[in-house]
């Protein structure tokens, strides 16, 4: 039976967090009437997710565009092996997990590829955005959307045993673009696949988001970080690097000109190499609906095909396609974007 | 003598370091200083005299940005660091 008809009082499982001062009964009636959009639900959003939906955070929309594999499964706590099993999408096996955890909650999963056709979309309705992606493509549009949407976000990455992550007030602190004016280049910068992630070390960084959400959704804005934090749970150590003085000092594109480079889908690739994978994902938007019945009898030929409601999966050449109802594909076996494009056309077809 | 940390992304190209101490009146000659012993590091940090954009350089936790970039003075006992993008998630 769902906790808010047993007669009881519905804040009475928050209890214990409610009696933590600085929250109080206010700041969780506050949580409970707000809505967050996680952006990716690997290993910092399932911990993000986790971390709200216990917390009770009224409305919690998790976007993520892929399926679990066993590999994510050290990291990425919301999910286990009979998801990796069932070939499930992750938004969709978190959401059926926070649900169960609480389902007073209203929790939402959207299986997509988060970019400037949709973002605006999936955070306008909502009061802040959480950054729980693996790429500074993805974070770039959430920071375009964010200034523009006047929204709150805070951002996280991870890499090894070390992480960062600030919390971003556009009009009150400096903009993602304030304090990283640009992203390595592939081959710059390590990856989850080159240097390895610690589970940890994610939790630790997606726990910082986790409580800034709080404070956040709960008003409790003077407690809010105003520094990029890194932290190493190898090395003991943790840094606050001081940014707040970058704001109005910084030329910046985004917040101070307000030029909108990845939501006006000037900046950014249809393709993009995923992080620790050996994988690219080629993005091939079209009007309708893949027909995969039809397309797996056209790749019987050609390699091993199978497919569910949610995808299409074959191999071949030593690739493997996992093909999804909107046309885009991920294509593992290969981190060169031209060579994806062009299996990409060879199987599935533009 | 200035210390300048370097992140671990860096590190194989300063001969496994976390910490490498240089001379130096100037971020810029502390790490002209440090990328002369180590010359792998000078094309991951400089491209012509220049910063690379994505090199983000600070001085005792604070960003050169917003003091007097390469030209900040430094002190003895100052530390610089490299702080880098972490992408991953």
């Amino acid at each position: 039976m769902p906790f808010a008809d047993d007669g009881r009082d519905p804040l009475e499982r928050y209890s214990r967090q409610m009696r933590f001062g600085p929250l109080g009964e206010e700041g969780q009636r506050r949580l409970r009437s707000s809505r967050v959009t996680i952006c990716g639900c690997g290993a910092l959003g399932t911990v993000l997710a986790n971390h709200l939906v216990r917390a009770g955070v009224g409305f919690v929309r998790v976007v993520d565009r892929d399926f679990i594999e066993t590999h994510n499964l050290q990291r990425q706590i919301l999910f286990d092996e009979e998801d990796v099993a069932s070939n499930l999408p992750k938004a969709e096996a978190a959401a059926r997990k926070l649900r169960a955890i609480n389902s007073e909650v209203v929790v939402e999963a959207v299986v997509a590829d988060i970019d400037h056709t949709n973002i605006l979309e999936l955070v306008s309705d909502v009061d802040l955005i959480l950054d729980g992606t693996d790429n500074f493509e993805t974070r770039y549009l959430i920071n375009d959307a964010a200034v523009k949407l006047g929204k709150p976000w805070i951002f996280g990455g991870v890499i090894g045993s070390e992480g960062q992550t600030m919390t971003i007030r556009p009009g009150l602190t400096p903009c993602l673009r304030c304090v990283i004016e640009t992203s390595p280049p592939p081959g710059m910068t390590p990856t989850c696949e080159t240097a390895g992630v610690l589970g940890p070390a994610v939790a630790v960084v997606a726990s910082f988001e986790a409580v800034e959400a709080i404070k956040l959704l709960a008003g409790k804005l003077e407690a809010l970080n105003t520094e990029l934090i890194m932290i190493d749970v190898w090395d003991w150590a943790f840094r606050r690097l001081k940014i707040a003085a970058l704001k109005d000092r910084v030329d910046c594109p985004t917040c101070k000109h307000r030029t909108f480079e990845w939501l006006d889908g000037k900046q950014g690739s249809h393709t993009t190499t995923l992080c620790g994978r050996n994988a690219v994902q080629v993005a091939a938007p079209r009007g309708h609906r893949l027909d995969f019945a039809e397309l797996a009898a056209r790749l019987s030929g050609a390699g091993e095909v199978r497919h569910n409601a949610f995808m299409l999966r074959f191999a071949a050449d030593g690739y493997e396609f996992t093909v999804f109802p909107d046309g885009r594909a991920i294509i593992k076996g290969t981190n060169d974007v031209a060579k994806a494009r062009t299996l990409y056309a060879q199987y599935v077809g533009n | 003598m200035p210390t300048v940390q370097i992140p671990t992304p860096l590190r194989p190209h300063a001969g496994g370091l976390d910490v490498v101490e240089a001379e130096g009146a100037t971020v810029g000659a502390v790490l002209e200083a440090v990328v002369s012993k180590h010359p792998a590091l000078r094309e991951r940090l400089f491209e012509g005299g220049e910063l690379r954009r994505f090199v983000n350089v600070y001085v005792n936790n604070e960003d050169i940005r917003f003091l007097e970039d390469l030209e900040t003075p430094v002190g003895e006992r100052d530390e610089i660091s490299i702080i880098p993008a972490i992408a991953g998630g």
